[in-house]
């Protein structure tokens, strides 16, 4: 038998891993959160409010999915706000100007927004530029191209199928909350339960490591960013469904809202680390915050502020926490 | 006996510079060749060839007889071709178990099932595999919180979990305590009987004539010899691999009757990693503090010079009291410190020799707030001189081209430059090679001599017994005893390291 000089650490590391335990206090910071809104507002705590929260999650919350895969490989994706944009004024100028049934304009919407993705991944795996350079660009392009094609103009797409995406309801439940929820357990699953989502782990912690193993990296981020940019095409169309119009403005500062709630539920911007319940907890986070805000009748100048201040705690937190772990770990 | 890997006529350029010439390899299953050669002799090109990680330019590698061709490390693992790296790469933030099959976590069964990970069978699997070494490391355990002795063993489990044939192991003990080191030579042996071929690359001469059979050195992309183990020793491999010989290192005594010590550390104290530390060290001399790793003496060093905070005790230099909190406290009180990995904390490998020579010391340089390069140039050329820097470029080459030796010069160089009455080096030769290694050796004397105070911290029991005045030995956290260089013998400094004093 080896003698390991730090046998008991193992012991105390399965009580409770660090994921847990992060995902633990983001819990208790969001009841905290709630139970202070209640006792300052008697409509908080009310069903109307609560569907009226259900109704906002989605956009958010979809696009969050992606960026979680993206920041677990130790990427970035900027541009999801644009691709959110595009999608829209793509939908409705299929439609609009070339005729195009409105399903099927809005499926194409979706592809382009995928193709975005496809070419952010291929910029970032074959020509090696940095994630972060590369959709910073796409993030301009892509939102310029927004203008370009709807000539800055917001167009007004009647249809009560399509207002179904972002207005729909089945069984009283909001119909893009349920695509988001059936969304959140498909991916995962596949963060979990598949070598496609695992190796995604091992790419953000290391590159080298996962091409030793075999693992094609190259593919594993292209799929990353194609899926993103798709997810946040999605987005787009509920934005445009319950605005019951297009504009190129639509969905502005969207990817760092998004990357906001990704970094509060847990996922590291170094990869290598993140879950989605932590994603999805840091997304409803944001939602009440800025909901409870609202009710307080808080200026949404100061409500910028909060979630700022918000981030910054929680990552304060962690960042203490995890220090005091590691001072603990330093005699190795 | 079959040959089970042979290697033939194995030539690879870079740039148009022809790192490999013609390199012959022959490999039988169930024995251990050792590969040597100082660092830039080819040796790590050789092994990615052989693994596929790099494509040879003309040559040939057969495995059972057959002609192989691999495009990617992926292809060599299928036939049964492992290495264990000398740089571990692991994700830290998965488990034991995942790290342990990455790139192919156990399916589960059934239409659906057969897609998705059954991480029941990968604990289980991961339980198996840890059960192979005997060691006690939970398989959900976050590789975060493993000590690096535990994640090397990850890592050696790793590659030869499975069906390993022909198993690379480049400096597989670089981190590992001498228990340890015993631990991996019985798995290789173990290995060795199963008909396992197995390639090890070490500077460790020691390692070599107690695990290996045959020896093929490299030098300089060459050829130079494939010898059986009891046709050389010591001096005759090193000649080989140097291609000159080198002088056994004979430590003269200076008398150190220096009226105060350079160095006295009393009463240092740190919860969880060292108590009551005692002891003085004098202008000229080097005391070494051995131990095996994980003694608390890295954490002891590191608050000497103020990296870290120690919870009480006084530190003197050279007489005076000095309260040391930060890394820029040990620096004002003239203390030197050059970390264990200096590729992470000693250097900025992208930046240039020069640049990393008057990285901290930008005051003497400085001419009314701004640099002078000419000044700066002058400075760095002197210690490059002085200390036998070598770079191919010049003094504008980035750091991170130099040899592990060179690399290890240009941190010395930079606090000598400060001017450090004090010098403290975490073990200075940890992938340095043996010519390089006789090198620093030679240049830590001459600065004794001169008059610096030079503390080591060294769990390589050969260079403690070669370089030091004094040897101090560490165990749990307290120093056990301390040796003359003359009273110092390796049964003795284990021994003490192992905190079994009589």
């Amino acid at each position: 038998m080896i003698i390991l000089t730090t046998k008991s650490k193992n012991k105390k590391s399965k009580l409770f891993s660090s994921d847990s335990l992060a995902t633990i206090s983001l819990l208790i910071s969001f009841i905290v959160m709630a139970i202070f809104f209640t006792s300052q507002s008697e409509f908080f705590f009310t069903s109307t409010n609560f569907a009226n929260l259900a109704r906002t999650l989605a956009v958010v919350g979809i696009s969050s999915i992606g960026m979680t895969l993206v920041l677990i490989t130790a990427g970035v994706d900027l541009s999801v706000g644009s691709v959110a944009a595009l999608s829209g004024v793509l939908a409705s100028m299929f439609w609009l100007e070339l005729n195009i049934p409105l399903p099927i304009s809005s499926l194409l919407a979706l592809l382009t927004g995928a193709l975005v993705g496809l070419i952010n991944g291929l910029i970032i795996t074959v020509l090696k530029i940095n994630p972060l350079i590369t959709t910073l660009a796409s993030f301009s392009i892509i939102r310029g191209l927004a203008f370009v094609i709807s000539d800055g103009q917001t167009n007004m797409l009647n249809n009560q199928g399509f207002y179904f995406i972002g207005r729909g309801n089945i069984l009283g439940i909001p119909f893009s909350l349920l695509v988001m929820i059936v969304l959140y357990f498909i991916f995962f699953i596949i963060l979990r339960y598949t070598s496609f989502g695992r190796n995604l782990f091992a790419i953000g912690a290391s590159p080298e490591m996962s091409r030793l193993a075999g693992i094609n990296v190259d593919k594993h981020l292209l799929i990353s960013y194609t899926v993103t940019a798709f997810l946040a095409a999605f987005a787009g169309l509920i934005i445009a469904s319950q605005l019951g119009s297009s504009a190129p403005r639509a969905a502005t500062g969207l990817e760092f809202t998004v990357i906001t709630a990704v970094v509060l539920g847990g996922t590291s911007l170094a990869g290598g680390k993140g879950t989605l319940i932590g994603t999805l907890i840091g997304v409803i986070i944001l939602r009440v915050l800025n909901n409870g805000l609202v009710l307080m009748e808080v200026s949404s100048f100061y409500q910028e502020v909060a979630r700022g201040v918000v981030l910054l705690l929680a990552l304060s937190f962690d960042q203490i926490r995890s220090g005091f772990l590691h001072l603990r770990r330093e005699r190795t | 006996m079959s040959k089970v890997l042979e290697m033939r006529n194995i030539c690879k350029s870079f740039y148009g510079v022809k790192v490999l010439k013609n390199i012959p390899l022959e490999l039988e299953s169930g024995e251990v060749l050792a590969l040597l050669g100082e660092n830039g002799a080819g040796k790590s090109t050789l092994i990615k060839i052989l693994n596929g990680d790099y494509q040879m330019d003309t040559g040939k590698i057969l495995i059972d007889g057959q002609e192989v061709d691999f495009k990617e490390p992926s292809d060599s693992e299928k036939h049964g071709i492992k290495m264990i790296y000398q740089e571990l790469h692991y994700a830290a933030d998965l488990s034991v178990a995942e790290n342990l099959f990455i790139g192919h976590l156990a399916k589960g069964s059934g239409p659906i099932g057969k897609h998705l990970i059954d991480w029941k069978k990968v604990n289980q699997d991961a339980k198996k595999a840890l059960g192979l070494l005997n060691v006690d490391i939970d398989p959900k355990a976050m590789m975060r919180d493993l000590s690096v002795i535990e994640r090397q063993i990850v890592e050696i489990i790793k590659a030869i979990y499975g069906n390993a044939k022909i198993l690379v192991m480049d400096e597989p003990t670089a981190a590992l305590t001498p228990p340890e080191v015993e631990m991996l030579f019985k798995i290789v042996n173990d290995l060795k009987a199963k008909g396992v071929a197995i390639i090890y690359i070490s500077h460790r001469l020691e390692e070599v004539f107690h695990i290996a059979q045959r020896v093929m050195i490299l030098r300089d992309g060459n050829h130079v010899a494939t010898k059986n183990i009891e046709e050389v020793n010591s001096d005759s491999l090193v000649e080989l691999m140097v291609g000159r010989e080198i002088e056994e290192r004979i430590i003269e005594l200076s008398d150190n009757k220096a009226t105060a010590p350079a160095l006295e550390v009393s009463g240092l104290n740190k919860f969880g990693s060292f108590k009551d530390i005692n002891f003085k060290l004098y202008e000229g001399e080097i005391v070494s503090i051995f131990g095996l790793l994980g003694s608390g003496q890295i954490s002891l060093t590191r608050s000497i010079f103020g990296a870290e905070r120690a919870d009480r005790g006084s530190i003197k230099v050279y007489g005076h009291e000095r309260k040391i909190r930060f890394a820029q406290d040990g620096k004002n009180a003239g203390i030197g410190f050059v970390p264990i990995d200096r590729k992470v904390r000693g250097l900025v490998l992208d930046m240039s020799v020069l640049k990393n020579l008057t990285l901290s010391n930008w005051n003497n340089l400085l001419t009314l707030g701004f640099f002078k390069n000419k000044k700066e140039r002058a400075h760095s050329q002197k210690w490059i001189d002085a200390l036998g820097i070598r770079m191919a470029g010049g003094i504008d080459t980035a750091v991170k081209f130099l040899s592990g030796g060179n690399q290890q010069k240009v941190v010395l160089a930079r606090w000598l430059e400060a001017n450090v009455k004090v010098l403290i080096l975490n073990e200075p030769t940890w992938g340095v090679d043996v010519g390089a290694r006789s090198d620093i050796y030679d240049q830590l004397d001459m600065l004794a001599k001169q008059g610096l105070a030079i503390l080591v911290v060294s769990s390589d029991i050969h260079e403690v017994l070669a370089i030091s005045h004094r040897i101090l030995t560490i165990y749990d956290g307290q120093l056990t005893a301390e040796f003359s260089h003359k009273e110092a013998s390796q049964d003795l400094l284990l021994n003490a390291a192992a905190g079994r004093l009589a």
